[in-house]
């Protein structure tokens, strides 16, 4: 009787907050399809949204958008899983090196843009290095890394922070197995990296799938970022979306909501794949008790 | 030999990585003092306290404003931490209908951009009474944080499972006496890593207390935020250093706390030396 | 036992970090309502507003402002009407997304009683009945000291403002450049296309819609299209663009010279700033007049560094201060716009953050005069009279997103 109502006792306050947040987020659908009450927006329409998408420039900024957000993502986690797996077998995952590693997680993205300008501008250290060394003879030669369409610069900031959340989320989780079975296959003969390769890594796939997750959805659709390294042309989604916001008449506030609704339609999209991918481990893990 | 190849590898690695990190953090800690650094020079040239004095002069606003921001951002890091055990032990510890569906909910904030919540949820807090209240902000924070803290907290329940505390319930403890004795221990250091990475979570959060706020709630970051994008780079410069500052030293104290916590040097299960 | 004792910690943290952070949340009680301001006179609102305080809602990224504001302002406003004043830094398009929410949530005490607005913002909160008023005519210093028929004062980029808000402060677009560096200052468009050309790679503006920016594009569209026929345009997109296409036509132009080849422009004036600062590029602009010269006695420009305008003028305009519909103390809000338009506060503002004074000087009197005059503006920029002899209206805000638009779409990166 009791261990029935449990669950549900325990699971109260993290449903309660689960309402607030489906309240927020389907407010904020509504407010996409036209309807804002305080405005005078009262008939729901899908006029914004079709509005939004013919937008001549709305491919190039889906594209844009989606290019940074899966190139730093997928560096992101390659590179963090890359060198947790590099300190779990060298066995070296403590100390100070390791808190050191971890400290842009802490970062604000606004300070983390600031770096990047500070070096890797046309007028930063990198390029002033350069010019030291001889290697460039004007300003202009230096490549331009922030401000360009590639979005290179934002590429690099997201690396910047993501590389160590990736290493943060992941290397408790590798540690453990690595020491644990890991431990015992390599008593049974396999190679470090054998072991690492076919043990270690399928066992964290999930916790690796869902790092990449988070900061592929957080890449999509911060704003702060694009605006502060990006392009003129084209835009980031979430800077559109912003810009809409900030509008000055607060009748463009659909134009903005709609855009973040396509940001939300792709975001869903992703995690809907990844619940599919985790769907079979949660069944598991309960199923052994 | 094979040892030492590897060995050097990893420092190098190591290096690498920490060079990525610490340089940027001095060049921080260089433009608090200057006021002038044209192409081409390698040091600037013209330096001044003006940031500094702009701190000194904002003293005891900014104590008051630091200290209630850190209160806010810990009871979020705490609630985060509380709830996120609750929750994690629900689902991976009790059979119910509908797991899958919970599970996906508790994640879901992670897919949605927090701009978009603070957004759509403002004027159902204004209605609700919460808007311009720190209990408003503090949910709102928790909202946004506690997916991290059910994840970390998930995974780490997961790994150490429940026969430890199975075993003191079949002794005779009563259950909370036996989560307390048995698994809370060995949580302990991923306890402490949902309660870090919800408090930074808080902290860092702009655009959301300004929504809920409302101008009435200050944090820390929204004294901080409009410096940053305005220009003045010193005077950016020695606010981030103030935030980062202060950000390790309540992490420090979090440790610390999470250490007099752990009975039996629970940490066993997430070492590997 | 002990997870009792742990838990009840807990409670009395989270209970005493709400009452030790309630110092930073404002207590709702303290906000009169001042139901009746329309019939009170101006002595009567003195004492209403006593003991209250007023929040002031605005960009809190000038920290020379905000310091002012704090250590100036404020302790003049205790003494004199013992009222507390309450800076809340905050930009623009949040105060009225925050202002719009309480209002439909029929939220009648108000958190924001002041705001710093101007433009186009200021034309969307009158025309949504987010403001109170008109009230300029209840504020004494308003009457003594402000030209009320002044287009400065009557008009906010073109739209009447009809009393419900009132002048702050003056600012003018100008340009700023390293005469020791580009001794040559273009003084109009021609000039300016010479002056890219020879320097190329080395000028550029802010992105649209920075407000600077913005502000330039306007300058030049001035410059090639001439002022007059945009003061009363019709707010339609097809009009404007045929209007401002020989200008759109002349940027294109610029483009190749520019810094990165037109391709992309700094995302804000300030980002500008520190570019012209770092000598990355020769040219910066600014609506703050005279902030070269508080630049240059901090040591960010060269000692040579010098404003200018175009011979043709440059535009300026006026930020105000604003009341919002629904604050809860509308009478200390405008005890406090009306110290704000004392002599005395408009000219120490003058003196220490260089801001261009709202009143009439004819309306002075000798010794008041003298504390305007007196002040030394510092180095590098235009004497006042110059400065507003040669000074441009605000074409109608309705027109500024759509150029923003039109730019974007026919200059960015063509």
């Amino acid at each position: 009787m009791k261990d029935k109502l449990m669950p549900y006792v325990l699971l109260a306050p993290q449903i309660l907050l689960t309402l607030l947040f489906m309240i927020g987020l389907v407010t904020g659908i509504t407010q996409s399809l036209g309807v804002i009450p305080a405005f005078g927006l009262k008939k729901p329409t899908l006029l914004y949204y079709k509005e939004v998408l013919s937008r001549p420039d709305m491919m190039r900024s889906v594209l844009y958008s989606l290019r940074i957000a899966l190139f730093s993502s997928v560096l992101a986690t390659a590179g963090g899983v890359f060198f947790c797996g590099v300190c779990v077998m060298g066995k070296k995952t403590q100390g100070a090196v390791m808190r050191i590693i971890q400290l842009p997680i802490i970062v604000p993205h606004v300070v983390t843009a600031l770096f990047i300008i500070n070096i890797f501008s046309r007028n930063g250290i990198l390029a002033r290095a350069a010019y030291a060394l001889g290697m460039i003879q004007e300003q202009q030669q230096f490549p331009m890394l922030i401000y360009d369409p590639h979005g290179i610069g934002i590429i690099m900031a997201y690396l910047w922070k993501e590389i160590p959340f990736i290493i943060y989320f992941v290397i408790a989780l590798m540690a453990n197995i690595n020491g644990s079975l890991g431990e015992a296959a390599t008593n049974l003969g396999a190679k470090t990296w054998t072991v690492f390769w076919r043990v270690t890594l399928p066992l964290c796939r999930n916790t690796i799938i869902s790092g990449f997750l988070i900061i592929f959805v957080f890449a999509l659709g911060a704003y702060e970022l694009p605006l502060l390294l990006g392009a003129t042309v084209p835009k980031a989604l979430p800077v559109l979306a912003y810009q809409e916001y900030i509008h000055p008449d607060l009748r463009n506030r659909p134009y903005a909501m709609a855009l973040n609704g396509i940001i939300i339609a792709i975001s869903l999209i992703s995690s809907l794949l990844y619940f599919l991918m985790m769907r079979k481990s949660v069944k598991c893990l309960t199923e052994e008790q | 030999m094979k040892n030492k190849r590897k060995s050097i590898f990893i420092s190098i690695t190591q290096f690498v990585l920490l060079a990525a990190i610490l340089v940027p953090a001095v060049t921080l800690l260089l433009w608090i003092f200057t006021e002038r650094w044209t192409w081409p020079d390698l040091a600037p040239q013209v330096f001044s306290k003006r940031a500094i004095f702009e701190i000194a002069g904002r003293k005891k606003e900014l104590l008051q404003i630091l200290w209630s921001s850190i209160l806010i951002s810990t009871v979020v890091a705490v609630l985060s931490a509380v709830i996120g055990i609750m929750t994690a032990r629900a689902i991976l510890l009790y059979r119910f209908p509908g797991k899958q569906v919970v599970y996906f909910f508790t994640i879901l904030p992670f897919m949605v951009p927090a701009t978009v919540f603070a957004m759509g949820i403002q004027i159902t807090f204004i209605k609700m009474g919460l808007n311009n209240r720190i209990t408003g902000v503090i949910i709102a924070h928790l909202i946004c944080s506690l997916p991290y803290a059910v994840r970390l907290i998930m995974d780490g329940t997961a790994a150490v499972g429940s026969r430890l505390e199975e075993q003191a319930r079949v002794l005779g403890a009563s259950p909370f006496k036996a989560f307390y004795k048995t698994s809370l221990p060995m949580l302990m250091p991923v306890i402490l890593s949902a309660v870090s990475m919800s408090y930074i979570v808080s902290f860092s959060q702009y655009f959301l207390t300004l929504m809920i706020g409302g101008g009435n709630v200050k944090t820390f970051t929204i004294l901080m935020v409009p410096y940053l994008q305005s220009g003045n780079r010193n005077i950016a410069c020695i606010y981030s250093t103030l935030f980062l500052g202060v950000t390790l030293l309540v992490f420090g104290v979090f440790e610390w706390a999470a250490g007099r916590f752990m009975k039996h040097g629970g940490g066993e299960f997430y070492t590997s030396e | 036992m002990k997870k009792r004792i742990s838990a009840a910690l807990l409670a009395v943290t989270i209970a005493f970090s709400m009452t030790a952070c309630g110092n930073n949340e404002r207590p709702k009680e303290e906000n009169k309502t001042a139901s009746v301001t329309e019939e009170m006179s101006f002595e009567t609102m003195k004492e209403e507003a006593k003991g209250t305080t007023v929040t002031f809602y605005g960009w809190g990224g000038d920290e020379k402002l905000n310091e002012w504001l704090d250590n100036t302002f404020a302790p003049a406003m205790k003494e004199t009407y013992d009222i507390t004043m309450e800076r809340v830094p905050m930009d623009i398009d949040q105060v009225l997304s925050q202002l719009s929410g309480e209002i439909q949530a029929g939220e009648k005490n108000g958190s924001i009683d002041m705001i710093w607005i101007n433009g186009e913002n200021f034309r969307s909160a009158k025309e949504n009945n987010m403001l109170y008023g008109p009230f300029v005519d209840k504020l004494p210093n308003f009457q003594d000291y402000v030209d009320a028929k002044s287009k400065d004062v009557t008009l906010d980029f073109a739209y009447p403002i009809e009393g419900f808000e009132a002048p702050y402060g003056k600012a003018q677009i100008v340009m700023i450049a390293d005469t020791a560096v580009t001794p040559d200052m273009p003084k109009n468009a021609e000039d300016f296309k010479e002056f890219v050309r020879k320097y190329p790679g080395k000028v550029t503006y802010p992105a649209l819609p920075d407000f600077t920016g913005s502000a330039f594009v306007r300058n030049i569209i001035y410059e090639i299209c001439g002022y007059e026929q945009f003061l009363d345009m019709k707010g339609d997109k097809e009009t404007v663009k045929a209007a401002v296409e020989p200008a759109m036509a002349y940027l294109r132009e610029l483009n190749p010279y520019l810094w990165n080849e037109g391709k992309t422009f700094p995302d804000s004036s300030t980002t500008l700033d520190n570019m012209f600062s770092d000598g990355e590029v020769v040219l910066n602009m600014t609506y703050d007049a005279y902030g070269t010269a508080v630049k240059i006695a901090d040591g960010a420009y060269t000692q040579t560094t010098q404003s200018f305008q175009f011979e043709k003028g440059t535009i300026g305009n006026t930020n105000f201060m604003a009341i919002a519909a629904n604050s809860g103390n509308k009478a200390g809000a405008m005890v406090a716009i009306n110290e704000m338009l004392s002599p005395e506060i408009q000219a120490d503002r003058y003196d220490t953050l260089k801001v261009i004074p709202v009143l009439d000087n004819s309306k002075l009197s000798k010794e008041q005069k003298a504390s305007f005059d007196g002040v030394d503006l510092g180095k590098g920029t235009i004497p006042q009279d110059e400065l507003l002899s040669k000074r441009l209206p605000e074409m109608p805000a309705e027109l500024v997103p759509m150029i923003e638009e039109i730019w974007t779409e026919e200059v960015a990166g063509k």
